[in-house]
């Protein structure tokens, strides 16, 4: 791809007359997913997808043109050409875009990785033979995906990576239990033991279901409960444009109204390296970008364009300027000392459908979900119904967080809405007092 | 209407038809069963901000997807690489996989899931968006932008239209042949008002909650204009309007918070494949049980609601679905009994249960999937001035604009826009940040009054989200007006 992506780019640079520039945006996967029920696989898709974005920039106005690559060079030469010429008629009779960002050389680089995993065709039958005795629902998604930014001004980003992750959870009727593996090696032993582990979680739902009350609760939420909030957090909340234009749960934190824990620290680090470090237009991001640092917000992610119209400084966060590899920053508290901090309380496994009820308070209400208990006397009582929350951020990674785990967990982005998304989370677990509960 | 136009919308399928059929015939023997769906989609999405241009993308999508059949196991393969070679990859890839996992099938299907449908559709329209140009798209939006921004306190004046023309070709092994051409406008208008540390922000009808089936007569500017004004006037209004306050009453939904509604508590738990537990790792399960269809009361008898793919000019409307089932209208809930789930040939033959045809992707590069289409609350018998003077003590709400509802579909809390208060059957006030929050079944036998059929307005949604690997669906629901007895409400 990286051989095909330089020859097409190059042909189209040629054509371009004076004062046009054009950059080039890729992304590509040859993907292979994997959906299971009942431990047994549902469908299964292979997917070759390349899809090039063309920005073409002329006096002091900007279009962009995504469409499909053939690899046939002669067809998407015609076809780009097509769209080019299209341009230069349509882009005259619009507006100058007071945004206009004209296109530069940010360098050169290559980067790429690959994991080792298992074939493709040994993942069905490794799957109904680890989980044979449950029942799992779930999905394997492996394969190359390619991200590449290249522009007229002599630029080229070109980044590969070959990765896998199994999302799953386990049943005991409606009773269930959430699983997740990837790993930079796969690793058998490791692959078994997480599936004992989840599955050992299932069991423990196998206990008297508690009936909680609505209001507060002190709560333990797991990693993958905190990244259910990272998520929503993510979500416009750390974004320097969205703010601007009125959408801006974090005002009050950003105008000091609020301090959160000295404890709470979100930072993008693309250290993690699930993720490349330029973005759609082939700026190169600082590794970190601290975000928000001892419970106090230090910056947002912001573009080169919400830059130019606010007049304030980038820190070449991509056009949507959401993160792409956020870190809390991890705390004290050890795995085995979780449940007797918890003392009596909610063990929270997960989280589902979080959305902010009221922004202007940086309010969120969303579902437990999977795997909850109620603990007391810091051992797990037994499985809850699923309860409502709604509380503030303000107030979870304020006054009402007492402590962050120290181990934290990484997860690979599982989302694959019109194509696999890069990135990841990394997060601890945290212990958070008086959360409330509303339904 | 200029006639100039996005060549590249129309000349991509036929550039690519004859080659499409011709690869078909050359791999249509090769396996228990074979179908070629071809979609073409070509989406020009304009946002103007403040009367300038923000967002200009244009994007001609298209692919092809492969369904194979190996000992009654479904797999897919997905490709844009529209080559000999690149459909010969995607093939043999699909093949191999689909030999694999039929080791290991949920089920085992037979050729009754693909039935031997032919025909055509074509989305009602005056003019098709081909012939509209870029720049009359741009010109409508920045005008309607402009007529947004009524006051310096008018932060942010959006205006935004997605003009998408889609076309579906499908071919198979049974002989099926169909062909789909959809031409589809989303849009919105939004305006955020601020004053001090206070931010509101209206939209006509919600974010993207205009979305439909129609030609280029959509961009009927004075019309438009008009709306815009009203929605800035009340986005400035809800900056010193008081907090909806904390209580159980009376509440009527306006159609375009309905919308979402049905959508949320009707639709999603009523998807086969939900209830057969495909989705519970992701979008999840459902409460609804087998053995609920024909006997579950699921709301008050006064509630019907269809699946109707026939309904001219809605988001989702078809002649057939995505694997080629013929579609039509059927009662999901009949007097507030719930009849039929939303499933298609697979699930149906899985379940044993009634279905309808709604196997539907969101494009080439995903396999379909139980999904929604037009999901519709039928009209009742009050005039909305009735239903207002029959309120001791309640509010309306309008538009939404926070959702979340448990992967059972049970306990929701729903947020809008904007929300009129009544006292003694009279609208007293303008409320700011309203929510209310219920569970299911409940809610719907607390409906008390439905308005007439004259008063059902149509909207939809564009991002149904579901399925692993996910898929975004378009989505249409049309609704009365709806009143619902002693329901939770609070504010911000």
């Amino acid at each position: 791809m990286k051989t095909y992506i330089k020859k097409f780019s190059e042909s189209l640079f040629a054509t371009l007359k004076p004062q046009e520039q054009l950059g080039l945006f890729l992304h590509s996967e040859d993907s292979t997913f994997l959906r299971f029920s009942q431990s047994k696989v549902r469908q299964n898709t292979s997917v070759h997808q390349h899809e090039v974005t063309l920005q073409f920039n002329k006096e002091q106005r900007t279009l962009k043109m995504r469409f499909n690559l053939t690899l046939d060079l002669t067809h998407d030469l015609q076809s780009a050409t097509h769209l080019l010429d299209d341009a230069r008629v349509q882009l005259m009779q619009m507006d100058p875009h007071p945004q206009f960002i004209a296109l530069k050389n940010n360098g050169q680089s290559e980067t790429f990785k690959k994991v080792d995993r298992p074939a493709d065709s040994e993942i069905p039958g490794l799957i109904y033979d680890t989980y044979k005795d449950t029942d799992l629902a779930g999905f394997w998604c492996s394969g190359p995906l390619r991200q590449a930014s290249i522009n007229s001004e002599g630029q080229f980003h070109f980044f590969e990576t070959d990765y896998f992750f199994l999302d799953y959870s386990l049943y005991n009727g409606p009773k269930a239990a959430k699983g997740y593996y990837s790993a930079e090696k796969f690793s058998m032993a490791e692959f078994e033991a997480q599936a004992q582990a989840t599955k050992n979680k299932l069991n423990l739902l196998n206990r008297p279901t508690q009936t909680i009350p609505r209001g507060q609760h002190n709560v333990y939420l797991e990693p993958m409960a905190m990244a259910e909030i990272m998520g929503t957090l993510a979500w416009g909340s750390l974004s320097q444009g969205t703010f601007n234009k009125g959408y801006a749960p974090l005002k009050k934190l950003k105008d000091k109204e609020v301090k959160l824990s000295s404890k709470f620290s979100l930072t993008e680090n693309f250290d993690l390296g699930y993720s490349p470090l330029f973005n759609s237009m082939g700026e190169l991001s600082p590794n970190k970008i601290e975000l928000i640092k001892d419970g106090e917000l230090k910056t947002m992610l912001t573009s080169t364009s919400t830059a130019k119209e606010y007049n304030i400084e980038t820190n070449f966060a991509d056009i949507s300027e959401a993160p792409r590899s956020l870190e809390v920053r991890a705390g004290t508290l050890e795995t085995k000392d979780i449940l007797s901090k918890l003392g009596q309380g909610l063990y929270l496994s997960n989280l589902h459908y979080i959305n902010y009820s009221d922004v202007q308070t940086a309010r969120m209400t969303g579902m437990t979900r999977f795997a909850c208990f109620y603990v007391d006397k810091g051992e797990i009582v037994g499985p809850i119904q699923d309860l409502r929350f709604d509380e503030s951020i303000f107030n979870i990674f304020g006054d009402n967080l007492v402590e962050l785990t120290k181990e934290s967990s990484v997860y690979v982005s599982t989302m694959t809405y019109l194509k696999r998304d890069l990135g990841a989370f990394k997060t601890p677990g945290a212990l958070i007092k008086n959360f409330n509960f509303t339904l | 209407m200029s006639m100039q136009t996005l060549s590249l919308s129309q000349e991509l399928p036929k550039r690519f038809n004859s080659f499409f059929e011709q690869q078909f015939n050359h791999y249509k023997n090769k396996a228990d069963f074979v179908a070629f769906k071809m979609i073409s989609e070509t989406t020009r999405d304009f946002t103007v901000r403040n009367g300038n241009p923000d967002i200009m993308h244009t994007f001609h999508d298209i692919g092809v997807l492969i369904e194979i059949m190996k000992d009654g196991h479904i797999g897919y393969g997905a490709t844009c690489e529209l080559t000999t070679d690149g459909i010969a990859r995607a093939f043999t890839t699909a093949e191999k996989m689909t030999g694999i996992s039929s080791q290991f099938p949920v089920a085992k299907f037979d050729m009754s899931v693909r039935p031997k449908s032919v025909g055509q559709f074509k989305s009602s329209r005056q003019t098709g968006l081909d012939q509209l140009s870029a720049a009359e798209i741009y010109d409508f939006l920045k005008k309607t932008s402009m007529k947004l921004k009524i006051s310096d306190k008018i932060i942010t004046a959006s205006a935004e239209a997605m003009v998408i023309e889609c076309r579906q070709k499908y071919l198979s092994s049974q002989g099926a042949n169909f062909e789909q051409d959809f031409n589809i406008i989303v849009s919105a208008f939004s305006a955020t008002a601020q004053d001090g540390t206070e931010t509101q922000t209206r939209s006509l009808h919600g974010g993207r909650g205009i979305c439909l089936q129609i030609g280029s007569e959509f961009f009927n500017l004075d019309n438009t204009l008009a709306d815009c004004e009203q929605t800035s006037r009340e986005a400035l209004e809800l900056l010193t309007a008081p907090n909806c306050p904390t209580e159980t009453c009376d509440v009527i939904l306006a159609p375009d918070q309905m919308l979402l509604q049905i959508h949320e508590s009707i639709g999603h738990p009523l998807e086969l494949d939900r209830i057969l537990g495909d989705e519970r790792n992701f979008a999840g399960w459902s409460f609804v049980q087998p053995q609920d269809f024909g006997s579950l009361e699921y709301g008050s008898p006064m509630m019907n609601v269809v699946f109707d793919p026939a309904t001219s000019n809605q988001m989702a409307s078809y002649a057939f679905d995505e694997v080629g089932n013929p579609a039509e209208k059927k009662y999901l809930i009949k007097d507030g009994i719930l009849q039929a789930g939303l499933g298609s040939l697979e699930s149906q033959f899985r379940s044993k249960l009634s279905g309808v045809a709604n196997s539907r992707s969101s494009s080439w590069n995903r396999a379909p999937i139980d999904r929604m289409a037009n999901i519709n609350l039928e009209g009742g018998s009050q005039t909305l001035d009735q239903m207002i003077s029959s309120m001791e003590n309640g509010v309306i709400m309008y538009a939404n604009r926070s959702w979340s509802i448990d992967d059972y579909r049970r306990k929701f809390q729903f947020g809008c826009e904007l929300a009129k208060q009544v006292k003694n059957g009279k609208i007293v006030g303008t409320l700011k940040n309203p929510n209310y929050r219920g569970i299911t079944v409940p809610f719907w036998k607390s409906l008390a009054g439905l308005t007439n059929t004259d008063t059902c307005e149509t909207y939809g949604s564009p991002y149904c989200g579901k399925g692993e690997p996910s898929q975004i669906i378009r989505v249409g629901h049309s609704s009365p007006y709806a009143l619902f007895n002693n329901i939770e409400i609070f504010g911000g």
